[in-house]
């Protein structure tokens, strides 16, 4: 434990705006709802969230409509459902005005939000309600088919069903409900019985009319270690795996965002773009949480994908920040409409959740003007554990743990490195998960003493500023040699014919591990020759990939995190079809 | 019996569609998005020559080839040099073509219609009758005039995005409406014209379309567009403004001339909805087959968060 001083004497602490006091890095509030009642009753006629479709078409609710909502939605689980606090209800919908009502309804009536992913498929549903036992799903129109294969194996007894277009103005919630039934059908016909929102919204308000009821009072008992929300991640050991945040958790971090962002929120007049999904916890504390408690608006597109679909949302409102990833900025520097016009009214730019690419940065400071400012942080602490100083974010860093927050580089037996060499990051804060729901072992390996172990392998400068050199299980080891695959993907990213590169380390019988690069192109003449010469030119030669394999595009994350994984499987069963064949074979005669 | 084949409740009724349709085209856009289509010529480039060079050349050969009287080749040619229709912009996204790109090519080809169209009209009928010709002019004048709406479709549009969105659908939709309106008017009251007409009539009227669509699509891709952008100025080519040709006829001729000037503009607009539909289905099982052939070469994302 010798070189643990050099990290707990906090190197980084004159970085903060101002000095760093214990007193700071308080929730604030009681819980979660207390907050958002607090939001509602500053700014009851301002608007709270607009959804964009990519045609322009958009509905909005104001901090008031919320309010009365989510309050009629608490009252629907408690009163009409007769849900007790801590029963888990899931909410699983893309961006969308009913997100938030359901969301925090679900918080007001003292029930545990477990945030699930749209685009599961019917088994992964099976598995998420499963492991959290939810009791109600609140759920999307065009997913319902997917439930109903698999509710009868869950503890689900309830259905609420929603829209995309819910509570945009009659005609256009009409022609798009029609577009999707009729034309797309998207939307399935099932036999599932499922309470639209609506209806659920009416008969919640009516209990509240006739029995009187102070929603408040269903959380008087919550307080700041009650669980609020279960958010679900695989993790380093790859099930999935709910992590317990509680009420303190959430309130923590966002005060913690508060501390790094002063004099850049301004409370009441901005405008955020919400194109990354509200079930992700970066957008869901950052854009949802962060911005609806300083009476911002949230711009909600439903599905960034493709990118041109932020284009309206982006023209038509005074977007003045904007959360991303990697993969997000670099589609929208792509785009010919956001080249021309950049919005230039855009001051901060967050980035997170994985790698922010030197290149990506670089365009982005000369196109929009304003830096991406890069922070660091997992689903298991909230999110954010480490930020950049919005005024001077230094590029390809994490920058410096969040107020509040202790960090340490550690080695595989778990003793500190000394300052400036590479270690597996850990940290400990009050923004740190209980643990993982119903998995104790998982816990212990990821939470020991107190300190949660990230998987990725970081160096710290000598005044504290933290750079990630990559996750522990993306590095490749070549002849003994540590190659850093988002070093060799920046390098190749640099190049104005790659649009985006991904890279992996396959079985070599001579060097142990050799580089192979997944190459997206821009420019059709690229060749491998030209990439070849360009890695020669700027890497070193073990950690120069031996094989480029062009793709149209790379596996994703649903927040558009490159899936390393699935590339590096495919890699290994290409690297070694006889053997392959072989167990094939094998597996044939047995 | 003789009937007059246009009523004038009728020209008056058209004339409002019209420019609605035109206020529904001007919604479907921005300013910026013009903006950035003047910065990027090729897509403008592609429309402008599939509109106004080959579809012009495509009604000549046919009126040609089958031999069409003078009035007849006034109304084919006509046909030809009117720029894209709205109704495209909606077969473009039920075929799940690239719809930003068709509403461009349609708006570029109808500002510069203005001078476009008296141009290849010009160029194409030298050789007829004066009384048959159409001046230059009154076509002008026309166009010019329908612009009006256009810019007050943008300004809708810039003003409110929900109220542009939905007058943008309107006027797809009107122009399927038109077409409809008169299979019911104007088909049954000259039933007896159309039997008598020449097959070699129907014969170009299906044609310009079709031919419009195979050669929007071979020129794009041999400029190297992407499947999908083909199928876009495919249709984009194929699809002209069927009413607007109507207008521009029934102002400008009367009486027995003037029937026999709309025929063909009539039945392209009546076979172009049937084609177009069923090229959209066509067009739109290619795109699924190449979105599923995509889907499956990458892994969707919420399949492999875990194993």
């Amino acid at each position: 434990m010798k070189h643990c001083e050099a990290y707990d004497r906090a190197p980084w602490s004159n970085q903060y705006e101002r000095p760093f006091d214990p007193e700071d890095v308080a929730p604030g509030f009681e819980n979660l709802p207390a907050l958002i009642r607090d939001a509602s009753s500053s700014w009851p006629d301002q608007l709270a969230f607009t959804t964009c479709m990519p045609n322009g078409m958009n509905g909005s609710l104001s901090f008031g409509d919320v309010e009365a909502m989510s309050d009629a939605f608490a009252a629907y689980l408690r009163e009409e459902l007769g849900l007790e606090a801590g029963t888990r209800v899931a909410v699983q919908m893309p961006n969308c005005l009913s997100f938030p009502v359901a969301a925090f309804g679900v918080l007001k009536a003292g029930c545990v939000l477990v945030n699930t992913n749209p685009l599961y498929t019917a088994p992964e549903m099976r598995h998420q309600f499963r492991d959290s036992g939810a009791e109600v799903v609140v759920i999307l129109d065009m997913f319902l088919d997917k439930l109903e294969a698999v509710i009868e194996e869950t503890p689900v007894r309830h259905v609420v069903v929603a829209s995309v277009a819910q509570w945009f103005p009659r005609v256009v919630r009409g022609i798009l409900k029609g577009v999707l039934r009729y034309w797309n059908r998207v939307i399935p016909d099932t036999d599932l019985t499922a309470t639209p929102i609506n209806q659920a919204l009416r008969t919640g308000r009516h209990h509240l009319n006739e029995k009187e009821i102070d929603v408040s009072r269903y959380t008087s008992e919550v307080g700041h270690d009650s669980p609020a929300v279960l958010q679900y991640t695989g993790g380093t050991t790859g099930v999935s795996k709910g992590a317990l945040l509680t009420h303190g958790n959430l309130l923590v971090n966002m005060r913690q965002l508060d501390l790094i962002s002063q004099g850049y929120l301004e409370p009441g007049r901005d405008c955020v773009l919400t194109a990354l999904p509200m079930y992700h916890i970066f957008a869901f504390t950052v854009n949802l949480l962060l911005f609806y408690h300083h009476g911002g608006r949230n711009v909600l597109v439903p599905s960034p994908r493709p990118i041109q679909n932020c284009q309206r949302a982006i023209e038509n409102y005074p977007i003045n920040w904007i959360t991303g990833v990697n993969t997000l900025y670099n589609a929208l520097l792509h785009e010919e409409w956001f080249n021309i016009y950049p919005p230039r009214t855009i001051k901060v730019a967050l980035a997170g959740g994985t790698a922010l690419h030197q290149s990506v940065s670089e365009r982005w400071l000369d196109t929009v003007g304003c830096p991406i400012v890069e922070g660091y942080g997992l689903t298991e602490s909230s999110p954010l554990l480490c930020f950049n100083p919005i005024n001077r974010a230094r590029p390809d860093s994490i920058g410096i743990p969040a107020p509040g927050t202790r960090v340490r580089l550690v080695d595989e037996a778990g003793a500190c490195v000394p300052a400036g060499e590479a270690g597996e990051l850990v940290a400990r804060g009050p923004q740190v998960m209980s643990g993982y729901w119903n998995r104790p072992e998982e816990t212990e390996a990821t939470v020991k003493d107190g300190w949660l172990h990230t998987g990725d392998i970081a160096v710290m400068d000598e005044d504290g500023y933290f750079r990630i050199v990559d996750r522990k299980k993306d590095m490749v080891l070549v002849s003994g040699f540590n190659v850093y695959p988002n070093e060799v993907e920046d390098c190749l990213a640099t190049m104005d014919a790659v649009h985006e590169a991904a890279v992996v380390g396959v079985p070599d019988p001579e060097s142990g591990e050799q580089v192979w690069a997944y190459v997206v192109p821009r420019a059709e003449a690229l060749t491998e020759a030209d990439l070849a010469a360009h890695c020669k030119a700027n890497l070193a030669g073990y950690k120069r990939p031996r094989r480029f394999i062009f793709r149209e595009e790379l596996p994703k994350t649903p927040v558009g995190k490159v899936l390393r994984k699935e590339l590096r499987d495919e890699a290994h069963r290409a690297a070694a079809p006889a053997t392959a064949a072989e167990e094939l074979a094998g597996q044939g005669e047995g | 019996m003789e009937t007059e084949m246009v009523s004038a409740l009728e020209e008056r009724l058209l004339a409002i569609l019209m420019v609605l349709i035109m206020l529904g085209m001007g919604a479907s856009l921005t300013f910026k998005d013009f903006r950035i289509a003047l910065r990027h010529p090729q897509a403008v480039g592609i429309g402008f020559a599939s509109q106004y060079l080959f579809m012009p050349m495509i009604a000549f050969g046919l009126a040609q080839a089958f031999q069409l009287s003078g009035p007849q080749t006034i109304g084919l040619i006509l046909m030809g040099c009117v720029p894209g229709g709205t109704t495209s912009n909606i077969f473009a996204y039920f075929s799940r073509s690239v719809l930003s790109l068709s509403i461009l090519m349609t708006i570029c080809s109808t500002i510069a219609a203005f001078f476009m169209v008296p141009l290849v009209m010009e160029i194409y009928t030298r050789d007829l009758d004066e009384s048959l010709r159409i001046p230059a002019t009154n076509i002008a004048a026309i166009l010019f005039i329908l612009l009006i709406p256009t810019a007050i479709g943008m300004w809708l549009r810039k003003r409110n995005a929900n109220a542009g969105a939905v007058t943008e659908l309107i006027g797809g939709v009107l122009g399927i409406l038109v077409i409809l309106f008169l299979l019911v008017t104007w088909v049954p009251r000259n039933w007896q014209l159309l039997i008598d007409t020449h097959p070699g009539v129907y014969g170009s009227a299906i044609l310009l379309g079709l031919c419009g669509f195979l050669i929007g699509y071979l020129f794009s891709r041999s400029l190297k567009l992407d499947p999908r952008k083909a199928r876009t100025v495919s249709l984009e080519t194929g699809i002209q403004n069927g009413p607007l040709a109507i207008l521009i006829v029934w102002l400008t001729f009367d009486g027995v001339l003037r029937d026999e000037v709309t025929v063909i503009p009539i039945m392209y607009s009546l076979f172009i909805v049937i084609n177009s539909t069923i090229i959209t289905f066509f067009y739109r099982a290619r795109s699924i087959r190449e979105e599923l052939a995509r889907d499956q070469a990458k892994v969707e994302p919420a399949r492999n968060t875990r194993n």
